[in-house]
């Protein structure tokens, strides 16, 4: 049951993305690999590490009026330096090691495909 | 410069010393190859995965290093009962691990161990990693780094705790080679190019990646 919403949800997406082809794959897999571990592959924090002893939340980036409170520069400082960085849990990991700029950039842009938000502005 | 010269001497002590080593190596390689374990395993280095796609076609984990990273014991008692050490299906995050691995018979796992702990990459410093309860180390994996957020391992009050998407460390004390685990930390390309799991050089010191390779060392089965 679970997989079929799955499927369907991600079928959804990768038919948005082919709306917009600009790279649109890539970032897609980045974010499967290295964030839905977390965050859940279609981004509802419910990845298969949020077990009932998980301390903290994943931020849910389906929910537009959470993302729209972070700006882009806000979501790559986090993902480059970790949750402690901006005040969160060090549960979220810094990736800065990991990934280059540009996949970072790219996972910027992804997540705003999520929450179909633009963000904070400035 | 100083490592490069060691692998270079190591891969010549190895291709020297190979023709005249005991034939149980490769009486455990011909198993290897008889039982098919070669379709999902590669044995010989270096790391091949260059992409998230090359990581993710991968139907087992490479086994070129096996000797560097596996205690001996635990080796051959596993492949004669394999239990599962990464809670989800290899590649998925929606499955659970089937629990389905191939058996050996005892004979052949112990002739198969030697084969795979013949496998080593050169570049693991021996008996640097001292286990025991590292509170600095447990500081690191519990609070100030996400260890625990991807990894399984004894919980306070019983069971296991821990995130469940990288390989349990619940048995890590009797499973691996505690000096591997800070070559892991230490040098994350070299084993694991492309991997879920981030890259901890320039975030952790040496000094504490030695602290949580004691503690991550130290964890041992419930009895
Ligand atoms: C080990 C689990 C884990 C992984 C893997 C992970 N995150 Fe997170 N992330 C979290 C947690 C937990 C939070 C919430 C932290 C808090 O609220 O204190 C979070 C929060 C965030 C936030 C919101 C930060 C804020 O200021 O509110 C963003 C953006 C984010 N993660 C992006 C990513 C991206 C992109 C990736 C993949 C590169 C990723 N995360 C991988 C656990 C994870
Ligand atoms: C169909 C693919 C497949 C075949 C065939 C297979 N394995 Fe595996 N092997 C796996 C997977 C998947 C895992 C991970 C299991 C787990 O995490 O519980 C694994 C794990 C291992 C490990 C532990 C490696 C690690 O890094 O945790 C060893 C050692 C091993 N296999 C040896 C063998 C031997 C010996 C054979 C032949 C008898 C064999 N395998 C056949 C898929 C396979
Ligand atoms: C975002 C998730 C994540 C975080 C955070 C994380 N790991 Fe991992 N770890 C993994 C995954 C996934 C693997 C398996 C990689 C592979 O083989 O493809 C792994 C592999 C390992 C291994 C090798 C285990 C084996 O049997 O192959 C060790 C040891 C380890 N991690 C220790 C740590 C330590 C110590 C930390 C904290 C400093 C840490 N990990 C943080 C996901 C994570």
């Amino acid at each position: 049951m679970k997989k079929i919403t799955t499927i369907a949800a991600l079928a959804g997406l990768s038919f948005n993305l082919l709306g917009a082809p600009v790279m649109a794959s890539e970032p897609q897999a980045v974010y499967e690999f290295y964030c839905a571990q977390c965050h859940g592959l279609t981004g509802k924090g419910d990845g298969p590490n949020v077990t009932k002893d998980f301390p903290v939340s994943p931020r849910n980036f389906v929910d537009a009026a959470e993302m729209n409170k972070l700006s882009n520069a806000d979501i790559k400082n986090v993902v480059l330096d970790g949750g402690p960085s901006a005040g969160k849990s060090p549960m979220m990991p810094p990736w800065g090691k990991t990934l280059t700029e540009e996949e970072v950039d790219g996972l910027v842009e992804y997540l705003r495909v999520l929450c179909a938000c633009e963000g904070k502005q400035g | 410069m100083r490592l490069k010269l060691a692998t270079a001497m190591g891969v010549a002590c190895l291709a020297l010393s190979a023709p005249v080593s005991h034939a149980a190596p490769a009486d455990g390689q011909a198993i290897f190859e008889g039982k098919d374990c070669v379709s999902c395993h590669y044995t010989d280095g270096p790391a091949r995965e260059k992409t998230i796609e090359d990581q993710l076609a991968k139907t087992g984990p490479e086994l070129w290093y096996a000797g560097d990273k596996f205690q001996e014991e635990w080796l051959v008692g596993w492949l004669a009962d394999p239990q599962p050490i990464r809670p989800m299906k290899f590649g998925s995050l929606t499955e659970e691990n089937p629990a389905d691995h191939p058996a050996l018979s005892g004979d052949e796992s112990a002739t198969v161990t030697e084969f795979l702990m013949s496998l080593v990459s050169g570049e693991v410093e021996a008996g640097t990693v001292k286990v025991k309860k590292n509170a600095k180390g447990r500081q690191i994996f519990t609070k100030k780094m996400p260890c625990s957020g991807c990894h399984e391992y004894a919980g306070r009050k019983g069971g296991v705790t821990g995130g469940r998407s990288g390989p349990s460390l619940a048995e890590a004390g009797v499973r691996l080679n505690p000096d591997w685990i800070l070559a892991y930390l230490q040098k994350p390309t070299l084993f694991k190019p492309v991997k879920m799991m981030p890259v901890f050089v320039g975030l952790l010191s040496d000094k504490d990646m030695a602290n949580v390779a004691s503690y991550v060392g130290n964890f041992k089965p419930k009895k």
